[in-house]
């Protein structure tokens, strides 16, 4: 247990704290480098790079953009539906985004 | 006397040492790596900046702000809800329950789900209680959720598999019966690969982490590259990670290629543009730790192996930092001052997209 | 590439290039290159140095390049099948003298009970049998009371216990304290691997060695038993 947190502690991005996961899936969709990754986000949330590791600016950010918040707030989209705008903000199709559309029609 | 610091051996007992002899570990251990890999060793700044990080008095050290990177996480929740004596520390809680933990409590970039054999041939029968498992997780999950398991072509062998185990037939002299077996077995993982993770694509998985790729050689390593391409052919869109088992891809069948390269042999800079060309999003490279050696060497080869590897990759490259690799000591609780030192390494000197 | 000559008894320059190319040959992996090479030696030295500066010192060269991802496991085990022909070759000449043609020792190799892992034991298996010991693999989760019947069934001078997982660990001290208890530890050397074992868990455990990778199981087993 000890070190997932530790690396996330010293390295990480802090996932949802701040803006952690959406670098990390542009990495993913896009094959980007971390340089590339960061760069894109930034410019879509508007921000400096630096401030996708600042939990006080993304908070804000990620309430704004509901996006999805780490604590519990009511009202907040979750699961699919916080996805759905991350799908928007970063201009890529999400898997399980597209399945719920596809069974919602 | 001259001041001592402390450290870790590679089995995680700490040690004290001097600024000296520390700093000629980290370029032995610098040097093994550029010897092995005929790559190039870490300049003398580099070496520089990995003492300092080493020596730090602080207990737990982190990258310079602004330098973070995504953790992502392999063997799913498995740390939480694993009770078999192993790295798990066995609360009950469901898959989903651990995935969350990992999203909300921890501040993961990335998750994953795995099973407890994390073996994807087993898989095969469990695979609508996986299915399920990860429309749940969608559902309630915002942060990228993968499936991930080991490749493991130990298991198509006698007497786990189909095929006659190579091993004992390379210590009967029987070569070219041992190189069929092992590609049978290559063929056999290729369609299982595949075939679970096409059902998991279907109900809205974001992709598939391959985890200690080449555990059983280069035959697994030749079943895990054609399951990439074979998955990101019909999936254009899905997220692959390719993780390795070693530095080096050992010669079990030692003639098996992919894309005119043989695959046996390999080292992390030439693996990554393998990995690349396959279909994967990001490569993983390992570096194993050697436990009779201090942190300080083990660092210096698993940074100078894994620097090769991201400036000869075309992908994202998240260096693979759990127990017992690049650079961390091989213990269940590996810790945490070694653990961060190790971190802000690879993050400061190799230049990972990731851990 | 590293020379591993030793060059036990009188070696000067004419017997220097003798050894080279019979370890050239070795390296080579050419069963043909190996008969050649030693058709043209015989007689010319003593044929235990033939055997330990020449074919055995290749030998040890395709292990270290096999460690260093320049010769794979098929290569290890032509190697070994060219070097046994060579071998052959020189028996009438060994007479009853003690060399490298008489085996280097027993040794029973296996993973502990609960663990199935096999790949990296047979590994070690394949590069002990390569370097000259009588190596008797039984397999992978092998009940403890197995390796003891081994043991003795095969006079064994050396028992290799592999480990993958921290959770199988245990089993390594079962069998060194079953060797205890029929009396059977100190005549018989104790080796543990695997991912989790380190030397510290050797000194634990009891056992007389730890070997990081298949190379160092090869080195630290003739350090035990020759």
């Amino acid at each position: 247990m000890g070190m997932p947190i530790s690396h996330i502690m010293a390295s990480g991005m802090t996932g949802m704290r701040a803006a952690g996961d959406l670098v990390a899936r542009m990495q993913f969709d896009k094959s980007m480098r971390i340089g590339e990754a960061k760069d894109f986000v930034a410019k879509k949330l508007g921000v400096s790079n630096a401030d996708l590791s600042d939990e006080f600016v993304m908070r804000e950010i990620r309430e704004e953009l509901d996006i999805g918040v780490i604590t519990s707030v009511p009202g907040c989209a979750k699961g699919i539906a916080a996805k759905m705008n991350i799908e928007k903000l970063l201009g890529i199709d999400i898997n399980c985004c597209d399945k719920f559309r596809e069974i919602t029609g | 006397m001259a001041t001592e610091y402390f450290l870790r051996m590679g089995d995680g007992q700490k040690i004290f040492m001097t600024k000296e002899d520390i700093r000629a570990d980290i370029e032995a251990g610098s040097a093994d790596a550029a010897d092995l890999g005929e790559i190039p060793a870490m300049s003398e700044n580099e070496m520089d900046h990995m003492l300092d990080i080493i020596t730090s008095p602080g207990r737990i050290v982190g990258v310079e702000p602004g330098l973070e990177v995504p953790v992502t996480h392999d063997i799913g929740a498995i740390r939480i809800d694993g009770d078999q004596g192993n790295s798990g520390v066995g609360i009950p809680a469901s898959r989903l329950v651990g995935s969350m933990v990992h999203e909300r409590a921890f501040g993961a970039d990335t998750m994953e789900l795995g099973h407890i054999d994390y073996s994807y041939k087993p898989v095969k029968p469990v695979i609508s209680h996986e299915c399920q498992t990860m429309e749940v997780c969608q559902q309630n999950m915002i942060i990228p959720m993968l499936y991930g398991a080991m490749p493991n072509m130990g298991l198509y062998y006698t007497p786990d598999g189909p095929f006659e185990n190579p091993g004992d037939l390379m210590k009967a002299f029987k070569i070219s019966e041992a190189q069929d077996s092992i590609f049978h077995a290559a063929e056999h993982g290729i369609r299982d690969m595949t075939w679970i993770m096409q059902k998991l694509q279907h109900v809205g998985s974001d992709g598939v982490n391959f985890d200690t790729i080449g555990a059983a050689g280069d035959g697994d390593m030749y079943a895990s590259l054609n399951a990439i391409e074979a998955l990101r052919k019909e999936f254009p869109g899905i997220y692959i990670e390719a993780g390795m088992a070693g530095e080096l891809v050992l010669g079990m069948h030692g003639e098996l290629e992919y894309d005119g390269t043989v695959l046996a042999g390999l080292w992390p800079h030439q693996q990554a543009p393998l990995v690349a060309k396959a279909g994967a999003n990001i490569f993983g490279p390992v570096c194993n730790t050697n436990t009779s050696r201090t942190s300080a060497w083990n660092l210096g080869r698993s940074v100078t192996f894994t620097k090769a590897a991201v400036e000869a990759s075309p992908i994202p490259c998240h260096a693979d930092m759990g127990m017992g690799v690049g650079g961390i000591p091989m213990l269940e609780t590996p810790p945490i001052d070694a653990v961060t030192r190790a971190s802000k390494a690879m993050v400061e000197i190799a230049g990972v997209d990731g851990i | 590439m590293v020379f591993p000559h030793g060059c036990k008894g009188g070696c000067n320059t004419a017997n220097e290039e003798l050894f080279k190319t019979l370890s050239d040959a070795v390296v080579s992996c050419k069963k043909d290159d190996v008969i050649a090479a030693v058709g043209k030696a015989k007689g010319k030295a003593p044929a235990v140095e033939l055997i330990d500066n020449g074919l055995a010192a290749g030998m040890n060269e395709v292990g270290v390049l096999f460690e260093r991802g320049k010769l794979f496991l098929p290569h290890v085990m032509m190697a070994a099948d060219a070097m046994s022909a060579g071998v052959e070759l020189l028996q009438d000449e060994l007479g009853g003298s003690e060399g490298a043609s008489s085996k280097l020792g027993v040794i029973v190799n296996g993973t502990v009970e609960g663990d199935v892992h096999d790949i990296g034991k047979a590994i070690v298996s394949t590069m002990l049998q390569a370097a000259g010991f009588e190596v008797h693999d039984i397999g992978r989760d092998v009940p403890v009371q197995n390796f003891i019947d081994k043991i003795k069934e095969t006079n064994a001078d050396m028992v290799g216990l592999s480990a993958l997982m921290t959770t199988t660990l245990q089993g390594q001290k079962e069998v060194i304290e079953l060797l205890k208890e029929n009396g059977l530890r100190d005549k018989v050397k104790v080796m543990v691997g695997g991912a989790p074992a380190t030397d510290a868990w050797a000194k634990k455990c009891g056992a007389d060695c730890y070997a990081e990778n298949a190379s160092e199981a090869v080195a630290k087993a003739k350090e035990l038993l020759l």
